[in-house]
């Protein structure tokens, strides 16, 4: 008893003062599109031979550098592109504010695409909590992670974040895992449960597209051909801050907000 | 690795003798290696006859003339799970049982799916009709059933649980799995050979560099080549740094479940300190997309080392206070003391492996048993020992995370910056070659087996997660508890649904 007194009153205070801050350096993160020309006319096929999910894809262009696109839905995070790239065209993005609402907006291109942008929702029915349910469906690493968003460094309580046993509680689903077929039923009754307004999150490479899984007898394909989604969290698994950073969106929270000012983070935790 | 051919009639025999003299039945499964329609494939550990408690893999085939098995689960009971697998993989039904209850293909599949099976099944009428599954039902009055799952209650992986109870005891339970079944063996059977480290890595993506060792270990013996030692020191870093971030991440679990709220903070503000050593050790909070067949995919720079080393150390001393808040709290030592006991002889005859099965006082460790280096050099000893309850999973888990922490401050100090790690690989792989790599995942013994044909291409690549073998001594442990004790012993076994599930 006394001891375990004298190693509560040892643990300090923990809880990070950062907010949504970049990786390291170190890091293995997304994959971008830098304004580099690429070489895909000299014959450099380095990033299509090395990317395991066929995230890039390399279009040539009669009087211009070719076209690269990445697919951050199907990025694994493995580097292996950026790694590769001779002409530093694709490079290392360690943002951590890389959730979007739109599935075109995981595209990153080095050409304009042409896409809506879709507008923020005039109601946050969501914005001071949300009570959310997790399912996972076959990534269990984005299960810890979204775990570690719980602990007490990031301290997702702190923002009106909550993690609810039935989903007669929540106002999100969140999904891990690439959904196959045994489990695409069991996540359909799941959402029929949720009271409206309910939203639908899916984290990770896997869940927002299947990943590496995509395409075999298991049709493990992603939410999406599932359920509707209402925000993508890229990441294989997405660091806590990413996972944060997707629950924010999904609140419509400024600090969801992918040109945020860092101001707003003394404000938001104040409030 | 060369097969030995056992005839059909010798196989349960045999398999019963070699577990009675010490070794181990791996993994059972079948392939179509070309020279009959299906054969049995049984990768086996038979004890050195030189050296007590050392293994050397071997490879049994047993051609089948029919799609019926021999006799199996009477002489060897661990082979249960592996029986039921191969009839929802390749159609194989046992000889004596007319309609076999399948292990991960259930309901949602049809009938005559049986993936990978390489020609149809005699007589499989394509009728669409779904596969059925039938639960134990347990008589007497007063039992009732409580269903749990597929989708639970906390951040967890999904899985069916049936309990029958009479009050508040847990008479009987039955596991079904299969839920997050993606097709990875037939997946890893089409993707080209040199991008499969990182469908591996996904089998059970919290056992990242379990299982992509064990992928290139399977790889590396089938090239014959070997990684550099620079290469095979850093590997065993990450598979010790997995250990210590799972262990921690379950000691989490432990003191939550038990009520023990401060113990829980004290762990889960060590556990992300591990994953920021892997993040040093690889760049990956999850070890993934560092262990390649040939050694790794990036050399270990030394500023990295030098954080990495900080890690450790912050590790070691921070474990030193949090243990002591866990193993001398008389009210978490009570709940664990004496609560879900695999007992000795059932654990032999399940063939319980990792921490669990040393926890029931089997010695098995693939480190040690199959003298794998780099872990002979560093004077080494597996934790072992207990009464098999979930104190003793959770003190030999503590007692690896403490001697894995020992290993990486080692490891990390011979540490070259500038030594090689990686090999160059040849184009293709040999023809018509079976190869096995075998890891002491932080769960235990990981199992991957490759046969490749003749233009090298793979034929079949089958894994066994330790999960496989652990799931039924959770069921025995279940056995006489109460109701309100299933999620401690459930997180003391700290299983993966995905590498089951596969």
């Amino acid at each position: 008893m006394i001891n375990t007194l004298l190693g509560l009153l040892h643990t300090k205070r923990h809880t990070t003062s950062d907010m949504l801050p970049d990786l390291a350096d170190h890091a293995l993160t997304l994959a971008t599109v830098s304004d580099q020309p690429c070489a895909a006319a000299d014959g450099c096929r380095a990033c299509l031979d090395a990317c395991p999910t066929s995230a890039v894809t390399v279009l040539p262009e009669a009087n211009s550098d070719p076209t690269v696109t990445v697919d951050r839905g199907r990025c694994l995070a493995c580097r292996a592109c950026t790694d590769g790239c001779p002409t530093s065209t694709l490079v290392a993005d360690r943002n951590t504010r890389v959730a979007v609402r739109t599935r075109a907006e995981l595209l990153h291109s080095n050409r304009p695409l042409d896409r809506p942008t879709p507008a923020a929702p005039r109601r946050r029915p969501f914005a001071r909590s949300l009570h959310i349910r997790e399912v996972s469906t076959g990534d269990n690493a984005a299960d810890m992670e979204i775990q570690a968003a719980c602990n007490p460094i990031y301290d997702c309580f702190r923002f009106g974040l909550h993690f609810v046993a039935s989903p007669r509680h929540a106002d999100a689903l969140l999904v891990t895992g690439p959904v196959g077929r045994a489990m695409a039923e069991p996540l359909r009754r799941c959402h029929a449960a949720m009271a409206e307004p309910r939203l639908v999150i899916a984290l990770g490479c896997a869940a927002i597209s299947g990943g590496i899984h995509a395409g075999g007898y298991a049709e493990a394909n992603g939410v999406d051909a599932v359920l509707p989604v209402d925000v993508y969290v890229p990441g294989g698994p997405p660091h806590p801050w990413m996972i944060l950073h997707g629950l924010f969106l999904a609140m419509g929270h400024p600090l969801g907000d992918d040109r945020s000012d860092p101001q707003i983070t003394q404000i938001t935790q104040m409030s | 690795m060369t097969p030995t051919t056992v005839s059909r009639a010798d196989l349960a025999p045999q398999l019963k003798a070699l577990i009675e003299r010490g070794g181990r039945l791996a993994l059972l499964t079948a392939a179509d290696d070309g020279q009959s329609r299906l054969a049995l494939a049984a990768l086996v550990l038979s004890p050195d006859g030189q050296a007590a408690g050392q293994l050397r893999p071997a490879l049994w085939r047993t051609p089948l003339d029919d799609d019926t098995l021999p006799p199996l689960t009477r002489l060897v009971p661990q082979a249960h799970w592996a029986k039921r697998a191969l009839y929802d993989f390749f159609g194989l039904r046992p000889a004596d049982q007319a309609r076999p209850n399948p292990l991960l293909l259930h309901e949602a599949w049809p009938a005559h799916l049986h993936p990978l099976r390489p020609t149809p099944c005699d007589g499989a009428a394509e009728t669409g009709e779904a596969t059925r599954y039938r639960f134990l039902e347990v008589g007497g009055e007063g039992v009732y059933e409580i269903p749990v799952g597929p989708i639970h209650a906390g951040i967890i992986e999904p899985g069916h649980f049936r309990f029958s109870c009479h009050g508040e005891v847990i008479q009987h339970l039955e596991i079904r799995l299969g839920y997050q079944h993606r097709g990875l063996e037939e997946q890893l059977a089409r993707t080209p050979w040199r991008q499969a480290h990182h469908v591996v890595s996904t089998i059970s993506s919290d056992t990242a560099a379990g299982n992509a060792l064990a992928h290139a270990l399977a790889v590396e013996s089938l090239l014959d080549i070997e990684p550099p030692p620079a290469a095979v020191a850093l590997r065993a870093a990450l598979l010790e740094c997995e250990r210590v971030a799972c262990h921690l991440g379950d000691l989490i679990g432990y003191c939550a479940d038990t009520g023990f709220a401060a113990g829980a903070t004290a762990f889960s503000l060590l556990r992300p300190r591990a994953q920021i050593l892997s993040e040093w050790l690889c760049g990956s909070r999850y070890q993934a997309h560092a262990i390649v067949p040939g050694g790794l995919a990036r050399p270990l720079p030394g500023d990295q080392r030098e954080g990495a080393e900080h890690c450790v150390t912050q590790l070691i001393d921070g474990f030193e206070r949090a243990e002591p808040l866990l193993l001398d709290n008389s009210g978490a030592l009570e709940r664990m003391a004496g609560t879900g006991v695999v007992p000795r002889p059932i654990a032999d005859e399940i063939g319980l492996v990792g921490p669990a099965g040393r926890a029931a006082g089997l010695d098995y460790d693939v480190r040690s048993a199959l003298s794998q280096p780099p872990y002979a050099d560093l004077g080494w000893q597996p934790a072992r020992g207990g009464d098999g309850d979930v104190l003793a999973r959770c003190t030999v888990r503590c007692a690896e995370i403490r001697a894995s922490l020992t290993l990486l401050r080692r490891l990390l100090a011979q540490h070259n910056p500038d030594a090689p790690t990686r090999v160059d690989l040849p184009d293709r792989l040999p023809a018509d070659r079976w190869a096995c790599g075998l890891v002491e995942a932080w769960r235990g013994e990981l199992v991957h087996l490759v046969l490749t044909g003749d233009q090298g291409q793979i034929l079949r690549y089958a894994v066994k997660d330790p999960s496989f073998n652990n799931w039924t001594g959770l069921a025995v442990a279940a056995r006489g508890e109460v109701v309100s004790d299933f999620p401690l012993c459930n997180k003391s076994f700290g299983l993966s649904y995905s590498g089951n599930d596969l």
